[in-house]
């Protein structure tokens, strides 16, 4: 059923989720601005009826601020990938459904749908303005025909319906056709209205506003697997909502201190755990995780498990702290470990195993020299993400200069990419990059010095069952897939 | 003596994100200040602990010319800010040279000193749009915490797990082997830090003179009286801001370096509106001395205070750095 979708010989390519980290497999599917014009780099080497494309392929070598993505998110099957910017729109993509005349279009993503999710808000009696960012999307299970996401800025989460109308409705008897309502005294004859197909519209609209719950920063949202709750975590709390309630909710964890001077910590990431409804993890600023029961007990101060991993002593300095501050946190697809991001390494941690991670991965080791002067320009601060694959055997995270690096679990084998419009040529394959760290650099090495760091990787996601990956470097999203020769 | 410098000159840019954070868009943002004031309080550990008493004595600058928020005028800029970087500092992102027995923060303080110069331009306005909370309402707090915290000891209950670890902090910021306190002598330390520093340094003990001293007074006075050669590459986009705070507001800060624990009231009356999302409280200077005040964060329940606490309490009450911003 699935055609081949990245050989240009046409053959077809096996399912699989194991490659990753081979040199030189990952390909560039397409490259999709999301500013004001959406362009989309043709990936036919012949001319295409696409023609917009090179009308659209200006060199967009400043982003105004809004068009910043701030958060990518597959759907459950990959046919949507949903992309949240600073300037609290939403854009959906879908991914192109095969056709055998273009075998090798498959694969692309292009705009569904785009739709303005959150408004900037002045908070009157804090004085304080409240930023449309998006911080988080994330996808309900399909249900029905429509689609549904929740989006959340940081005080209000929205739960958006997405659906598509390609009919209308003709023959109203007391409206006209442009829907001016007829005088009653000219109907002689009644019809029943029918519908007639129209072009396809995909209309966005918000059918929850889940508000006022937070009086800090959210930063997180997770679905529940019970597909009828879920939390929003901010900075001291955590709250369980209803999706049909707005006008309350659950606290079920809340770490504020009854004197904020005791303050240590705060709630950097929660998720549920994708199986088991009752049980979710939070990552917090010092680097520990708590998993947490609901049947335990309604409020979840209490953790039933604790993962920590003793600091090194010899690496300590001024910036422990802040760099030992975990960014993201996620649960494997099988539920059985959990992934934590801080600002150099990458953990996995099996559930079963408290006292230290798993598995250690280094993302960019070469940065730990240079701590002070990323304190400086606040790049200390960025928070990335972390995705496992479909069959959790590979992740990804980003880093600086538009690199992304990927660990392979089994082979213990890593990759570094580089998401970049020099490499955006249709089908270019992805060169493996390399950081030079000292000493003698290599040709083809980049040094640690020349690192652009205003190019930050924050945000990818994995498609949930195909080696697709969706990576977004401040306004541009990349979409790669794995060609499986 | 290099430690005294570099946290000087971290606790100068991390009151800088402190107090730029009140104009960032969003609110003040818990997480980050949090986190900035776990690096205050360690650079401040380091500080007080760095056995170099003479710092302490040199020339008290005087007045600390309070943050302004950008429209007023400036009472001058403090020392501190005159100097340009020593000329070892200009390369940005040097190599790291190949001593992987070397500690690492030594190399963060050289690369971090060269950085600065490179990317000061760009991180003043980074630093503008920072984070922050009221740095003179925090250093007032610390004020009165100072005794306890110096000890490393304690502290503001709650901090003790960090406190602990403050000393240790202070002895091995940079990851020099671990030695107990008493054997640890200067001389080993300074030689493992010292490296990535360059010969140019000039002691702190001898304040260059400079013409835009006169706003500076420096905790302990030493390091704010002379321009430490860390904190000045940051000086450009500082400079806005010094020219910018208020006369007025120099002489009464004056007032108030002399006064231990501070009386906020006066601050508060000068700086007006600045504050008045912070401090809405109790402008009668109740923050400073609650030390387990309750009422204000918790009534006060907005997120822009909340963060306030625990970053107060940690600001060293060092004027140079406030007279920046």
């Amino acid at each position: 059923m699935l055609g081949p979708w990245c050989s240009p010989t046409g053959s077809p390519a096996p399912l699989s989720c194991e490659t990753g980290c081979r040199e030189g497999s990952w390909i560039l599917v397409c490259r999709l601005l999301v500013p004001t014009q959406v362009s989309l780099l043709s990936m036919e080497e012949d001319i295409d009826t696409r023609k917009i494309n090179n009308s659209f392929l200006r060199d967009h070598s400043y982003a105004t601020e809004a068009d910043i993505i701030s958060t990518v998110e597959f759907n459950h099957t990959g046919e949507l990938l949903a992309t949240g910017d600073k300037g609290g729109r939403v854009v959906i993509f879908q991914r192109e459904q095969e056709s055998k005349n273009q075998v090798h279009r498959r694969g692309e993503y292009n705009v569904y749908s785009t739709f303005q999710s959150h408004e900037p808000e002045f908070d009157y009696l804090k004085s304080l303005e409240i930023e449309e960012k998006i911080n988080k999307i994330r996808w309900l299970p399909q249900q029905n025909a429509a689609y549904f996401l929740l989006s959340t800025n940081d005080k209000t989460v929205k739960l958006w319906k997405v659906s598509e109308r390609d009919k209308r409705p003709e023959g109203y008897n007391l409206k006209d056709e442009e829907g001016r309502l007829r005088d009653p005294a000219t109907i002689t004859t009644l019809r029943v209205p029918v519908l007639r197909p129209m072009d396809l519209m995909v209309e966005a609209t918000p059918r929850r506003v889940f508000a006022n719950a937070h009086t800090y920063h959210i930063n997180s949202i997770s679905v529940n697997s019970d597909y009828e709750t879920y939390m929003s975590a901010d900075d001291l709390r955590i709250n369980l909502w209803n999706f049909e309630i707005t006008n309350q909710s659950f606290n079920i964890v809340d770490i504020k201190p009854a004197n904020m001077e005791e303050l240590t910590e705060v709630i950097t990431a929660a998720e549920f755990h994708p199986h088991h409804c009752n049980t979710f993890v939070y990552s917090s600023s010092k680097g520990t995780i708590r998993l947490c029961d609901m049947r335990a007990s309604a409020l979840c101060d209490r953790h039933t498990k604790f993962f920590e991993e003793p600091e090194d002593p010899s690496n300590r300095s001024f910036f422990s702290e802040i760099i030992s501050s975990i960014s993201d946190v996620k649960f494997s697809h099988s539920g059985r470990y959990i992934m934590t991001r801080d600002y150099l390494t990458v953990k996995v941690w099996d559930l079963n195993m408290e006292n230290r991670p798993i598995e250690t991965y280094q993302v960019h080791d070469y940065l730990r020299s240079k701590l002070c002067s990323l304190y400086e320009n606040d790049c200390i601060f960025d928070k990335f993400e972390c995705v496992w694959n479909g069959s959790d055997s590979v992740i990804m995270t980003g880093s600086y200069n538009n690199f992304f690096r990927m660990f392979d679990r089994n082979t213990k084998r890593d990759v570094t990419l580089e998401a970049s419009r020099e490499n955006s040529k249709p089908r270019a394959i992805l060169k493996p990059r390399k950081v030079c760290v000292g000493g003698k650099r290599r040709k083809d090495e980049i040094s640690v010095d020349s690192l652009d760091f205003s190019k930050k990787i924050l945000h990818t996601a994995w498609h949930p069952s195909e080696n697709i990956i969706a990576v977004a470097a401040t306004n541009n999203l990349y979409i790669f897939q794995d060609k499986v020769n | 003596m290099e430690f005294k410098l570099e946290a000087h000159r971290i606790v100068s840019i991390s009151l800088g994100k402190i107090y730029n954070s009140r104009v960032q868009r969003g609110g003040i943002k818990l997480h980050k200040n949090l986190l900035v004031s776990l690096v205050l309080r360690s650079a401040r550990q380091v500080y007080l602990s760095d056995p170099c008493p003479g710092l302490y004595l040199a020339g008290h600058p005087g007045t600390p010319a309070p943050p302004q928020q950008l429209g007023e005028p400036a009472a001058g800029p403090p020392a501190g800010w005159g100097e340009p970087p020593p000329p070892a500092a200009r390369s940005a992102w040097p190599e790291p040279e190949p001593q992987p027995e070397r500690p690492t923060v030594p190399e963060a303080l050289r690369t971090g000193d060269a950085e600065t110069a490179a990317a000061v331009t760009g991180t003043g306005d980074a630093l503008q749009g920072g984070e922050g909370v009221a740095a003179e309402a925090a250093w007032r707090r610390v004020e009165g915490q100072r005794e306890t915290a110096a000890g490393g000891a304690g502290g503001p209950a709650g901090g003790s797990d960090v406190f602990p670890e403050g000393p240790r902090a202070a002895r091995r910021p940079c990851g020099c082997p671990p030695g107990d306190e008493d054997t640890l002598s200067a001389a080993p330390r300074m030689d493992c830090c010292r490296t990535p520093r360059p010969a140019g340094d000039q002691p702190p003990a001898t304040p260059p003179v400079c013409p835009r001293k006169r706003g500076a007074a420096g905790v302990g006075g030493g390091p704010a009286g002379c321009p430490a050669p860390g904190s000045t590459p940051l000086k450009k986009p500082r400079r806005n801001l010094e020219e910018q705070s208020g006369g007025a507001a120099a002489a009464a800060a004056e007032e108030e370096e002399e006064m231990e624990t501070g009386n906020v009231a006066n601050l508060i009356s000068i700086f007006g509106s600045s504050f008045s999302g912070l401090l809405r409280k109790s402008p009668g200077g109740g923050r400073e001395e609650a030390e387990g005040e309750e009422s204000g964060p918790e009534a006060t329940e907005p997120g822009q205070i909340c963060c306030d606490k625990p970053v107060l309490r940690d600001i060293n009450p060092w004027s140079t750095a406030i007279v920046a911003f």
